[in-house]
C-alpha cells in the first residue's frame, strides 16, 4: 500500500462461536478476515476450531486448529479489541506473518497447578502438530523475493512446542518461557525449499498492578534455509535476535496510553546495515467510547528496514528511517 | 497532643470500618451442588477469571456475573482487582483465543439468585442484604 500518501487498506474482523456441550467438553470456531496492504485478503479463514476436553484443572486437552501459545501475545495478536496497541512489537509479533504464527493443526495438553499462596501458580502447555505458510503472508513474499520460485501450494512442516508460565507470589508478576520447534518443506515447479528443524525460544515477564503495566520479551530465532533451483542448492541463513520492553498506564476507565521499544537484529548479517536491523519506538493511545467502540492512535519512529519491508513493493528502494502514524477504530461485542 | 491521638485513632477506626463495610457489601452464593461451605479469596478470583473450573473439594463451578450495580462494583474491587471494562476485555481475550467463554451475566440480585439456585455448579454474588433463597452462601476466608 502507498503508505506515504496514507492508506486505508487495513481492516480485519472476526466472529467466534462456542458452546459447552457438557461440564467437560467445549467446542468452538472462529472465522477471521484480514487485509493489511498486500497481505491477507477478503476471504474468511478459520482462525481456530477446537474441541476442548477437561479432565481436571491440571489436565486439559484441545485438538483441531488450535491457537499457538508462544510468549505473552501470540495467541491474541489478531484480537485487536483486547490490546492497547495498533501494532504489537514487530520484533516478536510480525504482523505480516501473523496468519502463519497464530495457530497450528494438532493437539495441546495443558493445565494449571496452584502451588499455594507463597509460591503462586504454574500454567503449562505442550503441543504437537502441523502448520503451513500463508500464501498471502510475509514469509511467502520473502521466499519468492529471495528465490524467484513460485509455489502453487504453501510450504509446511511439523511443529512442536510448549509454554511454562509462573504467576508468582508477588501480586501482578508473571514470568514464563515458551519454545517452538519446527521445520518447513515446499515444492515449486522450478525447485523447492527445505528448512530443517530449528528451535525458537522466548522468555517473557509481565507486571500489572492497578492501572500500570510493564512487560518485556526476548526471543532468538536462528534458521537455515536451503533453496533448490534445478540442480543447484543455495543455502541461506538468518539469526534473529529480538526483544521489546513496553509500559502502559490506564489514565481512567476509557483512556489507556503506553509506549514500547522493539528491537530486531539479524546477527548473521552486517548489523550496521539498515536492511538487517529494526529499532522501533512506539507511543500509543486508546479511547473506549463505550463497551463496544474504541479508537486507537499510534506513532512509530523506526530506524532500519529489517522488518516488514519488501523490495517488490518498494521498487524505488527503502529508506533507512521511517516515521508512521496509524489510526484505527474498532467494534467488539 | 491527646486530641490529635484521639483524632488519629478515630480516623483509623473509620478507615477500617469502611473497608470491612465494603467487603461486607457483597456475599458469594453457590448452587446446592457445590459441596464447599467456604471458599478462599484466591479461589473466588481463579473461578471468576476462568483460571479454574473447580474448587479444592472437586466441585465443578461456573461463574455468573451481575450486570453492573453496587454489588458488582464491590465484588470486582474486593475479589478481582479489575474494573468492569478491564474484566470485559479479559473475557474477550479468552473467547477470541478459544480459551474460555463469556460468563452468563444477569441484571439483578434476584435474577442472579434464581439462576444460581437452579443451575448445577453456578456460583455468583449478590448484595449482602439481598435474599438468596435456594442458593447457599459461601463464607469467604
Amino acid at each position: 500500500m502507498n503508505t506515504s500518501a496514507g492508506s486505508a487498506r487495513w481492516t480485519d474482523g472476526a466472529i467466534s462461536f462456542n458452546d459447552s456441550l457438557s461440564d467437560k467438553l467445549r467446542i468452538g470456531i472462529q472465522l477471521h478476515a484480514s487485509q493489511f496492504g498486500d497481505f491477507g485478503g477478503p476471504n474468511l479463514q478459520v482462525d481456530w476450531a477446537t474441541g476442548d476436553y477437561t479432565i481436571s484443572d491440571k489436565a486439559k486437552f484441545a485438538a483441531g486448529k488450535v491457537k499457538t501459545v508462544y510468549g505473552l501475545f501470540n495467541d491474541s495478536q489478531d484480537v485487536d479489541a483486547v490490546h492497547l496497541w495498533v501494532l504489537l512489537p514487530e520484533s516478536v509479533y510480525p504482523t505480516d506473518n501473523k496468519s502463519f504464527l497464530l495457530s497450528h493443526y494438532g493437539g495441546d495438553f495443558y493445565g494449571r497447578i496452584n502451588l499455594g499462596k507463597r509460591r503462586g501458580s504454574l500454567s503449562y502447555r505442550g503441543y504437537a502438530g502441523y502448520r503451513a505458510l500463508d500464501m498471502n503472508g510475509g514469509y511467502m513474499k520473502n521466499i519468492t523475493e529471495l528465490s524467484g520460485l513460485t509455489f502453487n501450494t504453501a510450504p509446511g512442516g511439523n511443529v512442536f512446542g510448549g509454554d511454562l508460565r509462573w504467576d508468582t507470589p508477588l501480586k501482578g508478576l508473571q514470568v514464563g518461557v515458551s519454545a517452538i520447534v519446527m521445520n518447513l518443506d515446499g515444492k515449486a515447479s522450478a525447485g523447492s525449499i527445505h528448512v530443517p528443524y530449528a528451535t525458537d525460544p522466548v522468555i517473557y515477564a509481565r507486571f500489572e498492578r492497578g492501572r500500570f503495566m510493564v512487560a518485556g520479551e526476548y526471543k532468538r530465532q536462528p534458521a537455515f534455509l536451503e533453496f533448490r533451483l534445478g540442480p543447484a542448492t543455495i543455502p541461506s541463513r538468518f539469526d534473529a535476535q529480538c526483544w521489546y520492553a513496553m509500559s502502559s498506564y490506564r489514565i481512567h476507565e476509557r483512556l489507556h496510553v503506553g509506549g514500547y521499544y522493539s528491537h530486531f537484529l539479524d546477527r548473521s548479517r552486517d548489523t550496521a546495515l539498515p536492511a538487517y536491523f529494526s529499532k522501533d519506538w512506539a507511543v500509543s493511545g486508546r479511547y473506549d467510547l463505550n463497551s463496544y467502540f474504541y479508537a486507537k492512535l499510534e506513532g512509530h519512529f523506526i530506524d532500519g528496514n529489517g522488518l516488514g519491508y519488501y523490495n517488490s513493493t518498494n521498487p524505488a528502494g527503502l529508506q533507512p528511517k521511517t516515521n508512521m502514524l496509524a489510526a484505527k477504530i474498532g467494534f467488539s461485542f | 497532643m491527646k486530641n490529635l491521638q484521639s483524632l488519629l485513632v478515630a480516623v483509623a477506626l473509620a478507615v477500617c470500618a469502611s473497608g470491612n463495610a465494603q467487603a461486607g457489601n457483597v456475599k458469594v452464593i453457590a448452587n446446592a451442588s457445590v459441596k464447599a461451605d467456604s471458599i478462599s479469596g484466591d479461589e473466588v478470583k481463579s473461578v471468576f477469571l476462568q483460571e479454574t473450573s473447580s474448587l479444592r473439594d472437586g466441585s465443578h463451578v461456573e461463574p455468573v456475573l451481575a450486570k453492573g450495580g453496587a454489588a458488582h462494583e464491590a465484588f470486582l474491587k474486593e475479589y478481582l482487582g479489575k474494573s468492569d471494562s478491564v474484566l470485559q476485555t479479559y473475557y474477550r481475550s479468552l473467547v477470541f483465543t478459544g480459551k474460555g467463554s463469556m460468563p452468563r451475566t444477569l441484571g439483578s440480585d434476584a435474577e442472579v439468585t434464581a439462576y444460581v439456585a437452579k443451575t448445577k455448579g453456578a456460583i455468583g454474588y449478590v448484595s449482602a442484604g439481598a435474599g438468596s433463597e435456594g442458593a447457599k452462601t459461601l463464607q469467604v476466608r
